[in-house]
C-alpha cells in the first residue's frame, strides 16, 4: 500500500464522525440512485410491454386465400409504422380461445375453428399513428373489421385510448429524465458540500504542504483516495440495502404487476441487473469523487 | 547562495522592507537580528517565495526567484528546509508522522525513512515524544519537532524563524548547537532572532535590521574579503 493510501485511511481512522458523516449522506444518496434505477427499469419494461404487445388485430375475411395474406402479411411488415406482424390461423385463434376459457371447458367444446377468424396481430411503432394504420388496414380487400386491443378500461373510442397511452409514456419517460437529471445533479452536490466539509478541515494542511515543496499531485492523491473510499462505502451500502428490499418486495410486486415484467425473473438476469447498476454507480461515484475532490480542492485555494 | 539587492516589500501601506541589499555565501551561518516588525520573517518568506517582493531581485542558489514557475516551486523548496515561527506542524499528524510526510514529498523509498527520523529526532531529543500529536507536546517540543522535519530532509539551506522563542536557555543554546553542527557540515543556515544572549554566544555573523532596513554588518562576513 502506498503512502497516500494508508494516509487516507489513516486520515478516516483519527475523525470517524466526521467519515461517518460523510459516509451516511453518500449512502442516502446512493441509495436513492439505486432505487431510482430499479423504478426507471421497470418503467422502461412497462413502456415497452404496452409498445410491444399485439395492440391491432386486422380480422381476415374467410374469402382469404394463404397468397393474399402472405402478402398482406409481407406489406405490413415492410412499413416502419408497424412492428411485430403475426399471422393467428383459425385454429390457433381456438387454441387461444380455449387457453382463456380453460377454467370453463364446456365452453371450449361448443366451438369449432371455423367460427373464429384468422388475423393478423401487430404493434406500432407509434401509437399515435394508430388511427392512420387502422383506417388503412381496413381499406383491404381481405380484412373483415380491425380491432384495437390496446385499452387500458374506461376509453370508449379509439382516440381516448391513444391518448391515454401517449400520456402515460410521456409522463414515464418525462419523469424518469427529469428525476435522472435532479439525482445527477443532487448527488454532486451532496458529494461536493461533503467532501468540502472535510477539506475545508485540511485547508491549513494543504498550505504547510505547499510550503515544505509538496507538488499538487502529492497533496491531492489522498483527499481523492479518502473520497473515493466514502464513496464506494455509500454506494455499496446503498445499493445493498436497495438489493435487500426489493427482494422482500419482489415477489409481491411481480405478481401485482401480473405478466408486465416490472422485474426479470429469472434470479441470473435480476442479480445481472444489479451488478450493472453497481458497477455504473461504482464508476459514476468515482468520477464525481475525483471531480468533486479537484472542484472542492480548488475552492480551497481560493478561499486562501 | 542567497543574494538581495534593493529589495522592498510593502504589506498595504506598511514598508516591510525598504531597497534591503545582503548577501549571503554558501555553508555561511548568518543571524537576521531585530525587533518585532524589522522584516526578518519578511525575508525568510521572500526567499521561500511565500510572498513575492515589490521591486528588487533575490537569487537563491543562482536562481532568480521571481523566475521559478509554479510548477518548479516545490523542488525548489523541497531544498529549503524551514523551520517557521508558528511551527507549521500538522496538526493531525503524530511528529514521527510530520517528519515522514516531508520525506514522502521528496520521493525518498519508505524503507529508508526510519533510519533518518530517528538520528534527527535523537539529534533534536524528541525520540521519546515521536508518537504524540503537536497538540500533546509543550511549546519548545513543538519547536524541535518542527526543526527536526527542517532536518530530516538534508536541504543544502535551513531557514529558522525564531527557533528559540519558546524555549528556555538551556534548550534554547542546545538547538542552536544543533544548527551549528548541521552548518559544520556544509549547510548554509539563516536564523531569525531578536534573543540577542543566544547572538552573542554564538558568535556568527549578524545582519541587524530594524523598520525594514539593514542598518549595521551588512554585506560583508567577518572573514569575507570583499
Amino acid at each position: 500500500m502506498n503512502y497516500q493510501t494508508k494516509s487516507a485511511i489513516t486520515s478516516i481512522k483519527r475523525f470517524p464522525f466526521q467519515a461517518l458523516a460523510a459516509i451516511f449522506l453518500l449512502t442516502v444518496t446512493f441509495l436513492v440512485v439505486t432505487i431510482l434505477s430499479v423504478v426507471t427499469y421497470s418503467s422502461s419494461k412497462v413502456i415497452k410491454y404496452f409498445e410491444t404487445r399485439p395492440q391491432v388485430i386486422a380480422f381476415l375475411k374467410d374469402s382469404a386465400t394463404a397468397e393474399t395474406i402472405s402478402a398482406l402479411q409481407h406489406k405490413l411488415q415492410n412499413d416502419a409504422r408497424i412492428k411485430e406482424v403475426k399471422y393467428v390461423s383459425k385454429e390457433e385463434a381456438l387454441s387461444i380461445y380455449k387457453d382463456a376459457t380453460v377454467d370453463n371447458p364446456l365452453l371450449g367444446e361448443l366451438v369449432n375453428p371455423s367460427i373464429f377468424p384468422a388475423s393478423l396481430e401487430f404493434s406500432l411503432s407509434d401509437l399515435s399513428r394508430a388511427q392512420a394504420v387502422i383506417e388503412e388496414v381496413k381499406t383491404e380487400a381481405i380484412v373483415d373489421s380491425v380491432g384495437f386491443t390496446a385499452s387500458l378500461g374506461g376509453e370508449k373510442t379509439l382516440g381516448d385510448v391513444v391518448n391515454r397511452l401517449r400520456s402515460i409514456t410521456l409522463y414515464l419517460k418525462l419523469g424518469g429524465g427529469f428525476f435522472a437529471l435532479l439525482l445527477v445533479g443532487t448527488s454532486f452536490l451532496v458529494l461536493v458540500v461533503t467532501l468540502g466539509m472535510r477539506i475545508a478541515s485540511r485547508r491549513q494542511e494543504v498550505e504547510i504542504l505547499n510550503l515544505i515543496g509538496a507538488k499538487k499531485s502529492f497533496i491531492k492523491k489522498p483527499i481523492v483516495i479518502e473520497s473515493i473510499i466514502y464513496v464506494l462505502i455509500g454506494v455499496a451500502l446503498g445499493w445493498l440495502i436497495t438489493l435487500i428490499v426489493i427482494l422482500y418486495i419482489a415477489p409481491s410486486a411481480i405478481n401485482y404487476f401480473g405478466e408486465i415484467p416490472i422485474l426479470p425473473r429469472d434470479p441470473l438476469m435480476f442479480f445481472s441487473l444489479f451488478g450493472i447498476i453497481l458497477l455504473a454507480e461504482a464508476v459514476t461515484g468515482i468520477l464525481l469523487a475525483t471531480l468533486g475532490s479537484n472542484l472542492a480542492l480548488s475552492r480551497a485555494g481560493r478561499k486562501k | 547562495m542567497i543574494k538581495f539587492n534593493k529589495v522592498t516589500k510593502t504589506y498595504g501601506e506598511v514598508c516591510a522592507l525598504k531597497d534591503v541589499s545582503f548577501e549571503v555565501k554558501d555553508g555561511e551561518f548568518v543571524f537576521l537580528m531585530g525587533p518585532s516588525g524589522a522584516g526578518k520573517t519578511t525575508i525568510l518568506k521572500l526567499i521561500l517565495k511565500e510572498i513575492f517582493s515589490d521591486t528588487g531581485e533575490i537569487h537563491v542558489g543562482g536562481v532568480d526567484v521571481s523566475k521559478i514557475s509554479e510548477k518548479d516551486l516545490p523542488g525548489f523548496r523541497q531544498k529549503v528546509g524551514c523551520v517557521f515561527q508558528d511551527f507549521k506542524l500538522l496538526n493531525e499528524r503524530t511528529a514521527y508522522e510530520n517528519l515522514e510526510i516531508a520525506l514522502a514529498i521528496l520521493g525518498i523509498p519508505e524503507p529508508k525513512w526510519k533510519e533518518r527520523i530517528d538520528k534527527v529526532l535523537k539529534m533534536v531529543g524528541l525520540q521519546d515524544r515521536k508518537n504524540l500529536f503537536p497538540s500533546q507536546l509543550s511549546g519548545g517540543e513543538i519547536q524541535r519537532a518542527s526543526l527536526a522535519r527542517a532536518l530530516v530532509v538534508n536541504p543544502d539551506l535551513i531557514l529558522a524563524d525564531e527557533p528559540t522563542g519558546n524555549l528556555d536557555w538551556e534548550k534554547a543554546y542546545e538547538i542552536m548547537e544543533v544548527l551549528e553542527k548541521i552548518n559544520k557540515e556544509g549547510k548554509c543556515v539563516i536564523v531569525a532572532t531578536h534573543n540577542k544572549e543566544i547572538v552573542g554566544k554564538m558568535k556568527k555573523r549578524v545582519i541587524k535590521l530594524t523598520s525594514g532596513k539593514i542598518i549595521s554588518a551588512l554585506n560583508k562576513t567577518p572573514d569575507s574579503k570583499s
